[in-house]
């Protein structure tokens, strides 16, 4: 993509001088504000999202006075922080504390370079993508640990020796999850690994229902790795019920305590950033990335219309068990499939891949996570780190080995 | 068993440890004790079959007047036998002391310790006693009648009460 | 290679944290994440509230009452005014007594709609604390509706109280009653169930029944012990012995008798008992009667003293009051059930972990105006 862009700067005949070097530097910035831009605006999006959502599941209105419905609520409160005194402990390790905020969001921000958007919006195209992306966010934890040691406070302290030992212990089954995968492409290359699941197939190779050729529908290993990745992912970007170096209600807000201002603003904004990460990521490694469900216009007719029924289907089981009558998931399904029907162009448009996909798998995941969020309590440091070594990392190698053997089964690969 | 059956077991057991039975001018009749003797007698009531108390339901300290003597006041009652006791001790105003019973029924630990915060009393043989709802560097004891509260609290002025 | 240098650290939970639901503090001694000793500090919300009492007169100690247990201000007033009627031997009229016990069982719900609620929020759930404020919100309209308070009513006067009850107040509550049911279903499917709620809270600080006894723990957290002492069973004040009600106890469903889970869910199980008593007591509800008929003109209860006690949600709220026939009290001891029911938490909480304390603490439902006084 940078190159692409430095191209296009240097075909304009007033630039044309400026040579290739300039040009391919200038557009290096160029694509680093883009992405600085998309994860700022992002984390302001997503936290209206997930106020919303979480006043939706507490029968509440959430933001309602700054803009209509409340949209602006997020930039407000943005701004508010920008202008907020900065405080630095006086008793705080003052170089940590000032580096820490900023480590985390490097990290997390960094990470964004590999992740492709579509075909063509990819910063870097590296043949490591999938192996930068898990090492580069896990210095994550570096800035967290620094953060923590300098608020010189103990629940901060006790909030980063969490966030160290879960990030940890939970990034091994989660990089085994990703090695599962890996296996089956051969590459690193998240590009690559996004074009192996074009088209459509039969789910798990041989039960004769037409689906995507998601790595999720690959083999039941995969399937199962999905969800370990998903539950091992949330644990690493320390969203509830794995919340616990934050949990408000035991560390007041653990490692981010003694923080304000701008600088608690960089952690909530990386804390989001990293909640799109792992979101990308669960829809480039399992559910195709950019790769659009539907394999042609009519498949996208025919999908949405099974879609619809399944959605009427739904529609009457909550009216029959709780007798109330949820008309949004319906009627919005049944828009979408009559569309589809009256215009192919948009049959077409939707069977195309693109970063409307992404966004929209990505944007399934975060859904989801604030789902976790707003229903479950939190788990116990021990049971988290039960969960993770006795749990999830055996699944995680097991999982692995099945993939192995489904594809020798299979003759995906021989000996 | 009613109070005055058990003040008979009592005094037959104890002897002149247990002074007297009030049942005129209160509801719950009360056997008076000696402030020495409580912890004993609070043990013989919790580990004889026929009592069984159990259970302390409260502990109060009490100033009648600025003359009389400070007082204990403890609520008894049986979980099995749902029965009750009212005991009471007297002890001077000039150096308030009474058995501790805390390490009898747990619960008297923090009630006694708030009669030694509010009274002054002194419980003897408490694990721990220390003021408890005010300040531990408050001056006098609040609910003391004759209780005159200091000009000052670190700095700050006490508002007088008229 | 030396050995490891280890040793246990002093921390400071609160007096302003958000899981010691007041201005409580608790002194840990932890070793890593583990509480090694529990040494609670209380006394920043004291406001003097005994020594207040031997400066008012009888009548205008009601609203202080509900200051001390703001969550269940009904319950402290209902219980001072007894104590009082009965030093004074006030015969009351019918309709007072039936609309009493109506409040407090209201008082009851709403109390532990915010019990349940905030155990919810100190495990990390969130939603269901905001699921319990929607349904105490409906009874605090009920007391709107009769007292004009929502919080501290000054309602329950001695001999009566302060208004009867405004026209159409008997129908909102039924309407209250019966939507009520299928919300705490809503509970139990949201958390009670819950499998990580059940891991927080299962098995966790369990009290056996000496130690409560012991302790002086009363009410939802004796009874989750597995020890049957309601007062309003054990020995029926007011008119409870009318009703028709059980006294859940804990059963260990999800681990052993008496630890966290069980108080929690005694006090769900205790919203809907106290459903049925106030049903029980609307159907019963004479229509005639003045409530103020037996307010005394002057409140001179005879020298003597009393110690009366009655079931308010937390536990056993006793009165202790001496007096000398004069209009303000010698002596008035609030025998608080939260300040006993937290003394236990040492004894239970030590040797959990950090969070397991903060679940302890919230599954003993303290409310510190009422400890502090």
């Amino acid at each position: 993509m940078i190159q692409l862009l430095a191209n296009w700067i240097l075909s304009f005949d007033i630039l044309s001088g400026m040579g290739n070097s300039v040009a391919w530097g200038l557009s290096l910035f160029i694509v680093a504000a883009l992405i600085f831009a998309f994860v700022a605006v992002n984390a302001i999006v997503l936290v209206y999202i997930e106020r919303k959502v979480s006043a939706f599941m507490q029968v509440r209105l959430g933001p309602m006075r700054v803009g209509k419905f409340g949209t602006l609520q997020t930039v407000a409160d943005a701004l508010k922080l920008l202008q907020k005194e900065d405080i630095i402990p006086r008793s705080a390790d003052k170089v940590l504390f000032i580096i820490g905020p900023w480590v985390i969001l490097v990290a997390s921000v960094v990470t964004f370079a590999a992740i492709p958007f579509s075909d063509t919006w990819l910063a870097a195209n590296m043949n490591i993508g999938l192996f930068y992306v898990v090492s580069i966010s896990s210095i994550v934890v570096l800035g967290i640990v620094m953060a923590g040691w300098a608020s010189n406070n103990k629940w901060s302290l006790y909030g980063a020796m969490r966030s160290a030992a879960q990030i940890i212990s939970y990034e091994i089954p989660v990089g085994i999850t990703l090695i599962a995968v890996v296996a089956v492409v051969g590459s690193l290359n998240l590009q690559t690994i996004i074009q192996e699941q074009a088209g459509t197939g039969n789910l798990f190779h041989w039960i004769p229902i037409p689906l995507p050729n998601w790595f999720i529908f690959h083999s039941p290993f995969l399937f199962i790795a999905a969800f370990v990745y998903l539950i091992g992912a949330t644990a690493e970007i320390n969203r509830t019920p794995f919340d616990i170096p934050e949990s408000e209600s035991e560390l007041v807000a653990g490692f981010m305590t003694e923080f304000s201002g701008l600088r608690w603003a960089l952690f909530f904004l990386s804390e989001y950033a990293n909640a799109t990460l792992v979101a990308f990521l669960v829809s480039i490694v399992f559910l195709g990335g950019w790769q659009s469900p539907f394999a042609d216009y009519q498949g996208t007719q025919i999908g949405f219309s099974i879609i619809t029924l399944v959605a009427i289907m739904w529609t009457l089981f909550v009216r029959a068990k709780t007798g109330r009558l949820s008309v949004y998931p319906l009627g919005l399904s049944l828009v979408i499939t009559i569309s589809a029907w009256l215009f192919p162009g948009f049959a077409i448009w939707m069977a195309s891949p693109g970063i409307f996909w992404m966004l929209m798998k990505a944007g399934s995941i975060i859904f989801m996570l604030m789902w976790f969020r707003w229903t479950f309590p939190r788990l116990r440091v021990d049971q988290l780190m039960y969960v993770s070594w006795k749990v999830i990392l055996p699944l995680s190698l097991i999982n692995l080995m099945g993939v192995a053997i489904w594809m020798w089964l299979t003759g995906e690969i021989q000996f | 068993m009613t109070e005055q059956e058990i003040y008979a077991d009592l005094s037959s057991k104890f002897g002149d440890k247990v002074i007297e039975f009030m049942e005129e001018g209160t509801l719950n009749p009360t056997v008076v004790v000696d402030a020495g003797a409580i912890a004993k007698i609070v043990t013989y009531l919790k580990d004889e079959e026929r009592f069984q108390f159990d259970s302390l339901m409260n502990l109060a300290g009490h100033d009648a007047d600025v003359e009389t003597e400070f007082s204990v006041i403890y609520h008894l009652v049986s979980t099995e036998l749902k029965h009750y006791i009212t005991l009471k001790v007297f002890t001077s105003r000039d150096e308030p002391k009474v058995a501790s019973i805390a390490e009898i029924h747990r619960t008297a630990d923090w009630h006694e310790r708030e009669a030694f915060d509010l009274y002054g009393i002194n419980f003897e043989g408490h694990p721990d006693l220390k003021r408890i709802l005010m300040e531990d560097d408050w001056e006098g004891y609040p609910l003391r009648k004759d209780y005159v509260p200091a000009e000052f609290y670190r700095g700050m002025r006490i508002e007088k009460v008229k | 290679m030396g050995r490891l240098h280890a040793e246990e650290m002093v921390l400071n939970m609160g007096p302003q944290h958000p899981s010691t639901h007041g201005v409580l503090r608790l002194k840990l001694r932890t070793d890593g994440e583990i509480v090694s000793h529990i040494e609670p500090v209380i006394g920043y919300l004291h406001r003097s509230f005994e020594k207040h009492a031997e400066n008012l007169e009888y009548q205008m100690i009601t609203p202080f009452t509900g200051r001390c247990d703001y969550l269940a201000a009904m319950g402290s007033e209902h219980g001072y005014a007894m104590a009082v009627e009965k030093m004074m031997a006030i015969e009351l009229p019918e309709r007072v007594e039936y609309l009493r016990v109506i409040f407090a069982e209201l008082q009851r719900i709403a109390s532990h709609l915010v019990a349940v609620g905030t155990f919810g929020l100190d495990v990390g759930a969130i939603t269901p604390f905001i699921y319990c404020f929607r349904e105490r919100e409906l009874i605090l309209d009920l007391f709107e509706m009769a007292s004009g308070a929502r919080l501290l009513y000054n309602y329950i006067w001695i001999g009566g109280l302060a208004h009867d009850v405004p026209p159409g107040f008997v129908e909102k509550t039924y309407e209250f009653l019966d939507a009520f049911d299928e919300r705490v279903a809503e509970y139990n499917q949201i958390l009670t169930g819950n499998k990580i709620f059940i891991e927080r809270a299962a098995d966790i600080g369990v009290m056996t029944p000496e130690v409560a006894i012991n302790y002086g723990v009363t009410g939802p957290s004796l009874r989750a012990s597995g020890v049957n002492i309601d007062i309003r069973r054990t020995e029926p004040y007011s008119i409870y012995d009318r009703f028709d009600f059980d006294v859940p106890l804990g059963q260990g469903l999800q681990g052993t008798i008496g630890d966290s889970w069980d108080r929690y869910y005694v006090r769900v199980l205790e919203m809907g008992e106290s459903a049925k008593i106030i049903r029980q007591a609307l159907d019963q509800l004479p229509v005639e009667g003045d409530v103020k008929s037996a307010i005394p003109r002057r409140i001179r209860p005879p020298k003597g003293e009393i110690y009366f006690r009655s079931e308010n949600p937390r536990g056993e709220l006793g009165y202790y009051i001496v007096s000398n026939g004069k209009n303000v009290p010698v002596r008035l001891k609030m025998r608080s059930p939260a300040f006993s029911n937290l003394s236990v938490i040492n004894e239970i909480g030590q040797g959990w972990m950090i969070s397991d304390v903060i679940a302890i603490l919230g599954s003993l439902d303290i409310v510190l105006g009422e400890i502090d006084r």
